[in-house]
């Protein structure tokens, strides 16, 4: 129903852009929300390429809020690349099958790549109504969002 | 925001429903003819949207008339909101990761040339 698109520019070169997306290291130097950290076990990036990591909460606080709500520390995370052109445009289709009493279902992330002068332009497309009925994870996240927005504010100020 | 909106709404019928109240208010009759169900499935799915304050309903004549509340889609924009923030700072940490390859590299070069 609703789709959110985030538009980003880089000053940096197509080839680190892609592969912060397509790499291990590069997927885990980013990937996750705030207070987990990701450990990929296999990541193939060609069309139809396998995605599986760890997605482990690091945090304490996250730690805690996990064993609160009765979840493991750590969750094994499967996904596809079910599209891939290099270095344009890939598809990321998670699966999401951690949640008590919800049935599995398919979560999609498009992201798109294009060079404009000396900068790259990414633009990630997002699904949430799809997820939203759904994910604990994503209401983790939520939360540790406000958490880093209190601590850039502050560092603003 | 009440996972039972996103519930509401994830009902292919009823998300028609709701798309075609929002050129404005029907009649029962007017939404079979759209949404292709007979008319006790479209009555079922437009109780459900009245219980949970999705619709209003009005006489009028002999015909009952359907149209959108605002409030549900109030709370959806303001969850929406919230999704795209999570989101906004994924891409901050990817944007980080991004020049910290960079310094690495840059560092690697440089002592190459040693």
């Amino acid at each position: 129903m609703t789709n959110i698109t985030i538009e980003r520019t880089y000053k940096a070169s197509l080839a680190d852009v892609w592969a912060l997306w397509t790499t291990k290291d590069g997927f885990e130097s980013w990937w996750g929300p705030e207070g987990f950290r990701v450990d990929v076990r296999r990541l193939e990036a060609r069309p139809g390429g396998e995605l599986h990591y760890a997605m482990i909460a690091d945090a304490p606080q996250q730690v805690e809020a996990m064993k609160r709500m009765g979840q493991p520390v750590s969750h094994e995370t499967h996904g596809t690349f079910t599209e891939l052109r290099p270095r344009q445009r890939l598809v990321l289709t998670h699966v999401i099958d951690f949640l008590p009493g919800v049935t599995p279902y398919e979560s999609t992330i498009v992201a798109e790549f294009s060079e404009v002068e000396d900068r790259v332009r990414m633009v990630v497309t997002l699904h949430p109504m799809h997820d939203a009925a759904f994910s604990r994870m994503q209401v983790q996240g939520f939360t540790s969002q406000l958490t880093k927005l209190d601590r850039r504010f502050s560092f603003q100020s | 925001m009440h996972i039972e909106t996103f519930q509401v709404l994830a009902d292919p019928v009823r998300l028609h429903i709701v798309d075609a109240l929002r050129a404005g208010e029907r009649s029962v009759n007017d939404l079979v003819d759209t949404v292709d169900i007979d008319q006790s499935g479209v009555s079922r799915h437009l109780r459900i949207l009245y219980e949970r304050g999705f619709v209003d309903v009005r006489p009028d004549g002999q015909r009952r008339l359907y149209s959108l509340r605002p409030e549900p889609f109030h709370e959806l924009d303001a969850w929406i909101s919230g999704y795209r923030n999570l989101w906004e700072a994924r891409l901050d940490r990817f944007g980080d990761a991004l020049r910290r390859r960079q310094v690495a590299r840059a560092k690697r070069h440089k002592e190459r040339k040693k």
